[in-house]
């Protein structure tokens, strides 16, 4: 038994685990962790890389459950020029080891593999039929660090030791996963950056002593996420089909972004009551009604939004305060649909209590409408609600960082060349 | 948020004895009002009055950023409110070492420059974060308005404070048209330790509970956030008015060639501006609606921080001036603010 077992549950054993990553972490994980998983079948994974939901569970309500573990890798194109048939061999390989590894599953393993714009320039040919912007700031109030690796890895699994083990694989660090003889990408790619977290149930509980949190565990032990409150509701969410691209050579694919955004939840939890909390996470009414039992169990497939006023400006003039979801779900298309796909989770890296907001849509502007919706900048301009305060949940985060990548359909995510 | 104020034994246990003559300097005392300020007074008045105590600040210094001054001081940990949904206010007990205020402030024209910009601080030791956060929007009565939020430190020692003041957001007039637009960044050194932070003025008040406000302080070599006195508003004042025990000067005047309608809540007794609310205005002459919307906040050299629209055709003697305020203010409050400019009536003015 390692020493650092001692007192520390399984759960918060596996996220230390994740986050330190390496090796030495993977054994300890393994050695605790043990899940008795079939291997995969390549043929059995889907078409389009971003199609999870089929493979993950639902709660009672039908909402979908992401996996509770996540680990994303930033890569940097080794080589120089543009890359070889070799490389994209190698590469081809590599994802394909995973997947004979591991089932498609929460309990295995599910991955995308993305690209940056950055990836995209060392050609001479436009990207094709999508529009991939390099990242910027998104608020007047922020500055993040611009994320351009040139390719971007997700891994999921209820598993840390799959995640972390399927990261080793890929950098070559190991030659089997799950008892399959599996290959790496390492002459391909170097690893720029690691980004670890999770979400679900307990586990924002168990990993709440980090900075950004008040020392007496005030996260409720059902909270997904560290704020206390579910969210990914199926009617706050689009759909798969929504957020894939409809023409061109990467239909099939979607885009994805990734920011880091690190919380500060001392006020949050010290100094707003539970009503203020309900009233800045969905909308004053709600915190008016008393309508938000715990987490949000009762709440069922949806934040409920039809119950807070239909005109988010009439709140921010009369109650001088806006809720988050309420000023987000302003961001729907044609049909009334949300515009993304969240896939976020949770994370203590560099011992700050942190969100990765990963996101996948059809293009990066539905990122940058929805982002704008939760700005709340027009809600904000003659209304009694600050730039951030009051100003739904604008307070409580910094991004720190962001980056946009293409995420090509299954057939093309060896290194695509632009215009295939 | 009201967790688990000390009991009223413990408070009184915490305080017996201390005289309101005996406490300035006497930094062994000091030590005890942060697990024990005085209690609130009972039966506060729905208007402004006199809080429980005092305490004076430590200026940990002003720095220059660009075109904006910003200042950084502290004083003890204490309770303030923040506002609830429905108008009400909400008690944050006092929690952490430190009461840390920033204010930001135009040096050419002395103004204070309060809200929309999304002002945050982050506090590092070595190196490493101790605290970051997005203050809140305050007013107190011997500061006005300031960024302000109680922080925990890692004890005695330098402390490097950085200020994110984040760009203005609200409408700016007359030589401010141009400016403040852009986020400054300060960082500030701050030496802190426990006896310092004692010999910070900390006094009881006889007249606790009584309407009236303590004076603005004097002694800090920072402006405040005082609006104009009512004779030195530009155009012509139209008609002033009080509601929720704020008082309201509107004003008439010109900007960019067109009428110009500045209404300008303050607070009593000290006349700082009243900022974060929604206010609303209807002009009618007879059956003829002159004016009918809503105002936006802005900010001038010359009017302070009002909040102002454009309007058609001249507001005239003996027209009828509606004032709706939409939302009070929601800037948190020091004692002796947080029971005044809750509920607000609408004022019914006649046009002088």
């Amino acid at each position: 038994m390692p020493p650092t077992e001692r007192g520390v549950s399984r759960r918060e054993f596996v996220k230390a685990a994740v986050a330190i990553g390496g090796s030495a972490a993977l054994s300890a994980c393994l050695d605790r962790e043990s899940p008795d998983l079939p291997t995969g079948e390549p043929a059995s994974v889907p078409a389009r890389q971003h199609v999870w939901n089929e493979a993950l569970p639902r709660d009672d309500h039908g909402n979908v459950r992401n996996a509770r573990h996540h680990v994303v890798v930033l890569l940097e194109y080794a080589g120089t020029g543009t890359p070889s048939a070799t490389d994209r061999e190698t590469v081809t390989d590599a994802f394909e080891s995973l997947e004979r590894a591991y089932p498609w599953s929460n309990e295995g393993l599910l991955f995308t593999v993305g690209y940056s714009p950055a990836y995209f320039a060392r050609y001479d040919d436009d990207l094709a039929g999508v529009d991939l912007p390099s990242p910027e700031a998104l608020a007047p109030f922020e500055d993040p660090t611009l994320d351009e690796p040139d390719a971007i890895v997700h891994l999921a699994s209820d598993y840390g030791s799959v995640a972390l083990a399927a990261e080793e694989a890929l950098l070559g660090e190991r030659t089997t996963l799950n008892g399959v003889d599996v290959t790496g990408l390492d002459a391909v790619f170097d690893r720029a950056d690691r980004r670890t977290g999770f979400v679900g149930a307990g586990l924002p509980a168990d990993n709440q002593d980090v900075e950004g949190i008040p020392d007496d565990d005030p996260v409720d032990e059902d909270a997904p996420l560290y704020m206390g409150f579910k969210s990914g509701f199926t009617k706050n969410q689009a759909t798969e089909d929504a957020v894939t691209i409809g023409d061109g050579p990467f239909a099939g694919g979607t885009t994805q972004h990734l920011s880091k955004i690190q919380l500060h939840l001392d006020q949050w939890y010290d100094q707003d009551s539970r009503s203020q909390r309900v009233a800045k996470m969905f909308c004053p009414a709600h915190a008016a009604e008393d309508r938000v039992e715990g987490v949000g169990e009762n709440l069922g497939d949806g934040s409920q939004l039809g119950e807070c006023p239909a005109h988010v400006d009439e709140d921010a003039r009369t109650n001088g305060m806006v809720g988050h979801s309420q000023k987000s779900a302003r961001a729907r298309d044609e049909n009334d649909d949300p515009l993304i796909l969240r896939r976020d989770f949770d994370s203590t890296d560099g011992g700050e209590a942190g969100l990765h907001f990963l996101s996948i849509q059809a293009s990066i502007a539905d990122f940058v409408d929805t982002r704008d919706a939760m700005n709340g900048t027009d809600v904000s301009e003659d209304s009694s609600v600050g730039t951030r305060l009051n100003n739904g949940i604008l307070q409580y985060m910094t991004v720190q960082r962001r980056g946009n990548y293409l995420v090509p359909p299954r057939a093309m995510r060896a290194l695509p060349r632009p215009n295939p | 948020m009201d967790r688990t104020p000390p009991t009223r034994r413990a408070v009184l246990g915490g305080i017996a004895g201390l005289g309101t003559a005996s406490l300035a300097g006497c930094s062994g005392l000091f030590e005890r009002q942060s697990v024990g300020n005085p209690p609130v007074v009972e039966d506060r008045p729905n208007a402004v009055y006199y809080p429980s105590h005092i305490e004076g600040m430590g200026m940990i210094g002003t720095e220059q950023a660009g075109d904006r001054t910003i200042g950084l001081m502290y004083s003890y940990a204490h309770r303030f409110w923040t506002m609830n949904v429905g108008g009400t206010t909400e008690r944050v007990s006092p929690s952490g070492d430190a009461h840390l205020m920033v204010s930001v402030w135009d040096g050419e024209s002395g103004r204070v420059l309060p809200i929309r910009s999304g002002l945050s601080v982050t506090i590092e030791q070595d190196g490493e974060e101790v605290d970051s956060r997005t203050p809140w929007t305050m007013l107190s009565q011997n500061m006005g308005f300031h960024y302000g939020d109680n922080v925990g430190l890692d004890g005695d020692g330098t402390y490097t404070v950085t200020v994110e003041t984040g760009g203005l957001s609200i409408d700016r007039l007359g030589e401010f048209t141009d400016r403040f637009g852009d986020p400054v960044t300060a960082e500030f050194e701050w030496e802190f330790s426990q006896s310092a932070r004692g010999e910070i003025m900390f006094r009881q008040l006889d007249n606790a509970g009584e309407t009236g406000a303590v004076s603005p302080m004097s002694d800090m070599m920072m402006p405040l956030s005082i609006a104009p006195a009512e004779g030195d508003m530009p155009g012509r004042v139209l008609a002033t008015g009080e509601s929720g025990d704020a008082t309201f000067v509107a004003t008439a005047g010109e900007r960019e060639g067109s009428q110009y309608l500045a209404i300008s809540p303050r607070t009593p007794h000290n006349r700082y501006v009243l900022p974060q609310m929604a206010l609303s205005a209807t002009v009618t002459r007879g059956d003829e609606t002159v004016f009918d919307g809503p105002l936006s906040p802005a900010i001038g050299p010359r009017r302070g921080y009002h909040y102002g629209t454009t309007i058609d055709s001249n507001v005239e003697s003996g027209d009828d001036l509606t004032i709706t305020v939409d939302s009070p203010p929601q800037i948190s409050r020091h004692e002796g603010y947080e029971t005044a400019f809750l509920s607000m009536p609408d004022l019914s003015l006649t046009v002088e």
